[in-house]
């Protein structure tokens, strides 16, 4: 018997129900008295499908679909917290759905925009922002086409940036292609950034700057971060933040005081706007004084008049995409900081420390943690002294059979079989509880029954699939 | 872990293999190597007639997890590539040494052979590795 | 507002098991003197006090009763189906479907996007979605340079001037040449080093370009050099050629019309579709199918990762990670519901709305209809005082089409006017009236 849902185009059929058209009211004109034959298709094979069914393939869909809503999401490096509700209601308010990002009155989206680069100043202590970025990687291409900017208006030419080996693939990604060339600096057994090799790298020249997050994807805080910007600020370089990390530092710790000279934002992440299953997200990126020539156009000002359009030409590294920015995204981040205010700001990084270290805690009983000291927002397990030759990958199956999400799997690249775990602090302690009772009951088996794990997930729609055959033979649609 | 090694070959520190034979050279990637990259899904090779300088990267080999570069492990151009690849990319692992051969090279500097490493370096680089 | 679910017991319980004695000793790594006291923010609202605050906010962006603005972002009709399935917090509350076997929902809607774009394009190969249509088309171009080796793109006259910008500051990053080029002159700036031509149709202007005549003229002058379109309203597939049947390389486009509200502009949809050649260098993510390793039914799973950043790293052509994934489940809906019927109709009812006001308005003395070419729903219009038009439509309830003179100044007086099957007759007839009346100055200062 099979479990699959057969694909949405099964249920074609020639009802031509025009439910969603308007009724023509002017006279018509046939199309081909209007457009010449050759540019008209002849065939459109897009299904005629009757509502209902529509509706109740999608509703199965969703039924298939885990999300934040539905439980635990301890992805690391994700930050999958609660996304408020209310935040769905003010996004589709007319005054915002309905604006065309072209038209004149639009003081109240404008000020929006202005508004929430002031609040993210204030929380990363950052001089000016841009809200353009569609999402975390695109931040990162802003930001490094930023430093490329700064550094040809100098008349330097600089080609390296530097990446630790923790860092999320977007870094070295992003750096490439805003011309850079990467050096990995390969981190300490502390998870650190060694201090010598920095010096050395930078020394040798060229080195236009460094991309750190911090805490680390290890979920450690390198105490040594005034010292690597320091580092990197004599030797004339520029330090960027990537936060996708900064969930456990709002309202504790500044990238600014830290040193960074740019930062990008993830507002999916950090500020609880919706993954959307892999967006739209939003990745704002904050610099300091220095830098706010170089933004992207356009930038805003405030002024007697309100809110205004300034494009700083001469600098500014030019457009990274039409119009604004996901401002869909922004309303829900701009609404949540306000939501929570300066105290419910910081106890978001206090508990989602917290969550963190309880699971960690809890999990070190059984699993091997190579960092095992007091970690941020996440933490890293790896698969090392698993019994049975069970692996990573065995154990995030069987974790789906407990009805949860598995976290995130085989990064960091540093620790061997990475189980990257991230609560983050809307988790309740009985779904913690409930993750860590799982996880100990998969260790388990690991040790009496491997071949349950080896062979999981059993209780999925589909079991383990073949990413093999995937790749090799792909089929990409129908 | 048990990994083969052929007797007869030549190697280099980053994977490669090399049949020497009537100044052409052979090349594909060791057991070793196709162990760590797991499955492999595709193998990108180059165009027959390209040239290449020793060190650079002449094919790239794809997994469902990663990629790898196959580095000419000497100068020449590329007189013959493994068509076979294309539709059996699992040649590469189930035979690395026979059915999954990747590029065959016309060698320009015979010199270049003498720097690369015979079957009992090799095997003690990998012992290291694994360590 | 506060989403943290412990209460102070329940913390203090916490605590101990950790074994320190405070919240404060978690964050002992981080050194005094970077440690905050405090943020200085106002303190938090409660629900009501933020919808109200904000909702202040929205009411001072002005709503139309009609629009006849375009240029890159359109009013259509979203079908209540949108709504409903993208409000279903299984689908916005997930993440990248990483573990496809807990994912097939959403892996499976994300392959019948894929499908369904290709059908719709006729191009071989579709992917899960970029940022929106700018960066699309800017990937494309930076895509097509490392596909060919070459190092120039030429940009046809008739892009989004926004659009332009983004191709050149990408290009600019990756050190690509950017030319600009009219039809007329291409074929002198066709050289070997160039990597494609990237144009738009129907383009910035309103006109559709016979993209037939123009990959075949580019074939035989150079059949290296790959060919990029874009197209900003893509619901003119309902009755246009696909641009599969043109021999295009890449065809890209801002999917905002399929489904997802203005919004200030975004979050859009980047449509990003290709042959089959280029696979394996396609950005973005691929949804596959594929069978049960040890089982025989099918499933959705992320494929082909191995082009992607967090596999390939500084030597993936693409930084992209999270895309639109939600936007694209609104445009899969968005063509579900109209069907091929309801589309072709809907494209139908634009350029019959357009057409109509166009053949109006050219009547009336001192407007000139610009375009040469036929058009879909946007056309230019020379009018004899721009800024009279634009405020009597204003008073009208009527949202004004563009002065083009914002993105080209020396383009005095021209208007970018846009109809859609939104603007009833009743509205088309109103900005008829302004027209006229515009001619007579009859403009009061708004």
């Amino acid at each position: 018997m099979s479990f699959n849902i057969p694909l949405i185009f099964d249920k074609e059929n020639e009802n031509i129900q025009q439910n969603f058209v308007p009724k023509m009211d002017i006279d018509i004109t046939e199309l081909n008295e209007i457009l010449p034959e050759n540019l008209l298709r002849k065939e459109l094979p897009i299904p005629n499908i009757p509502e209902i069914e529509i509706i109740r393939h999608f509703i199965k869909l969703s039924n298939r679909t885990y999300g934040v809503d539905t439980g635990i999401y301890p992805l690391g490096s994700c930050t999958m917290k609660y996304n408020p509700k209310v935040n769905e209601t003010i996004v589709k308010l007319p005054g915002f759905a309905h604006i065309h990002p072209l038209q004149e009155e639009n003081q109240g989206c404008l000020e929006l925009i202005y508004h929430i680069s002031k609040l993210l100043g204030e929380i990363t202590g950052m001089d000016g922002f841009t809200l353009q970025p569609a999402a975390g990687a695109h931040g990162e291409l802003a930001g490094l086409l930023i430093i490329k900017k700064f550094f040809e208006s100098k008349g330097i030419k600089k080609q390296k940036i530097i990446v630790p080996d923790s860092a999320h693939g977007t870094n070295p990604a992003s750096a490439k292609m805003a011309g850079f060339s990467i050096i990995e600096l390969i981190s300490n057994e502390f998870g650190e950034v060694p201090l010598d090799e920095l010096e050395f790298v930078m020394q040798e020249g060229d080195v236009a700057g460094i991309m750190l997050t911090n805490p680390n994807t290890l979920g450690v805080f390198d105490k040594q971060i005034k010292e690597i910007t320091r580092i990197v600020h004599e030797n004339e370089g520029l330090c960027y933040y990537d936060g996708a990390n900064l969930n456990p530092m709002l309202g504790i710790c500044r990238p600014r005081d830290m040193g960074f000279d740019i930062v990008h934002l993830n507002l999916h992440k950090t500020f609880s706007t919706p993954h959307g299953g892999g967006g739209p997200g939003s990745g704002p990126i904050g610099v300091v004084n220095e830098l706010i020539p170089f933004l992207p156009k356009p930038c805003l000002i405030s002024t007697k008049k309100g809110i205004i359009c300034k494009n700083n030409d001469d600098k500014s590294i030019g457009r990274i995409k039409a119009f604004w920015g996901n401002f869909g995204v922004i309303i829900r981040a701009y609404a949540y900081i306000l939501a929570l205010g300066a105290e419910g700001l910081k106890k978001v990084g206090q508990i989602a420390v917290l969550n963190a270290n309880y699971l960690r805690i809890l999990l070190q009983q059984n699993y091997f943690l190579p960092y095992n000291r007091i970690c941020q927002h996440e933490f890293v397990l790896s698969d090392q002294g698993l019994p049975n030759d069970v692996s990573t990958e065995d154990i995030a199956k069987r974790i789906l059979d407990y009805g949860i999400y598995a976290p995130t799997i085989y990064f960091p690249l540093i620790v061997p079989g990475a189980l990257m775990i991230e609560p983050t602090e809307t988790e309740p302690k009985s779904s913690l509880d409930y993750f860590v009772e799982v996880m100990n009951k998969i260790f388990e088996e690991a040790k009496k029954n491997p071949e349950l794990l080896k062979n999981a997930p059993h209780k999925t729609p589909v079991k383990r699939l073949d990413a093999v055959l995937a790749a090799r033979k792909p089929i990409l649609h129908d | 872990m048990d990994y083969k090694f052929l007797d007869g070959l030549k190697y280099t520190s980053t994977h490669e293999w090399i049949r020497i034979e009537n100044s052409i050279a052979t090349v594909g990637i060791t057991d070793y190597a196709q162990h760590q990259l797991g499955d492999i899904v595709f193998v990108e090779l180059p165009e027959v007639g390209m040239v290449f300088e020793k060190g650079s990267n002449a094919a790239e080999i794809e997994s469902v997890k990663a990629v790898g570069d196959l580095i000419m492990p000497l100068s020449g151009e590329i007189i013959r590539v493994n068509q076979k690849l294309a539709d059996n990319p699992e040649f590469v692992n189930s035979s690395p040494f026979a059915e999954g051969w990747m590029i065959k090279i016309e060698y320009s500097d015979v010199n270049e052979i003498d720097e690369l490493l015979s079957v009992d370096k090799y095997k003690q680089i990998i012992q290291n590795e694994e360590n | 507002m506060d989403f943290i679910p412990h209460d102070n017991k329940t913390v203090s319980e916490m605590l101990d098991v950790i074994g320190v004695k405070s919240l404060q000793e978690l964050f002992q790594d981080i050194p005094n003197d970077l440690r905050l006291d405090k943020l200085n923010l106002p303190s938090g609202l409660s629900e009501p006090d933020l919808v109200q605050q904000i909702e202040k906010i929205s009411q001072k962006n002005k709503i139309y009763s009609s629009s006849f603005l375009g240029a890159g972002c359109y009013y259509h009709y979203i079908p209540s189906l949108v709504d409903s399935i993208t409000s279903r917090s299984e689908f916005y509350t997930s993440y990248t479907p990483y573990q496809a076997e807990a994912s097939q929902g959403y892996l499976q809607a994300i392959y019948e996007y894929q499908t369904i774009i290709s059908r719709l394009t006729q191009m071989d190969v579709a992917n899960a979605s970029m940022y929106d249509g700018s960066t699309a088309l800017a990937e494309a171009a930076i895509m097509s340079t490392i596909i060919t080796g070459k190092k120039t793109v030429i940009l046809l006259k008739g892009i989004h001037p926004e659009y332009e910008d983004v191709v050149r500051t990408y290009c600019w990053g990756r050190n690509v040449c950017v030319e600009t080029a009219s039809e007329e002159i291409l074929k002198e700036k066709l050289n070997s080093d160039v990597a494609a031509i990237l144009f738009q149709s129907p383009n910035f202007f309103g006109d559709i370009e016979d993209s037939l005549k123009i990959v075949k003229n580019l074939r035989e002058k150079n059949s290296n050099c790959m060919i990029i379109q874009v197209m900003t309203d893509p619901t003119c597939l309902g009755i246009l050629n696909p641009p599969g049947s043109t021999d295009i390389d890449i065809f890209v486009a801002e999917g905002q019309s399929f489904g997802l509200n203005p919004s200030f502009g975004g979050p859009g949809l980047g449509i990003f579709t290709a042959k089959q050649k280029y696979l394996r260098k396609i950005p973005g993510r691929l949804i596959g199918k594929t069978k049960e390793i040890n089982g025989d039914q099918y499933g959705f799973i992320l494929t082909l990762q191995a082009r992607e950043q967090h596999i390939r790293r500084e030597k993936a052509s693409s930084n992209i990670c999270t895309n639109q994934a939600l936007c694209s489940l609104a445009a899969l809906i968005y063509l579900l519901s109209l069907g091929r019927t309801g589309l072709k109709e809907i494209a139908s009812q634009n350029v019959q709305k357009a057409h109509y006001l166009k053949m109006r308005l050219s009547k009336i003395p001192g407007y000139e209809i610009i375009n040469k070419k036929p058009t879909y729903n946007e056309f230019l219009v020379k009018c004899p005082n721009i800024d009279a038009l634009c405020n009597l439509c204003k008073q009208r309830d009527l949202q004004p089409p563009l002065k083009i003179s914002s993105y080209f100044p020396e383009m005095k007086n021209i208007a970018l006017v846009c109809v859609t099957e939104m603007n009833s007759k009743d509205s088309i007839n109103s900005f008829i009236e302004a027209a006229t009346l515009a001619l007579n100055n009859e403009a009061e200062e708004i």
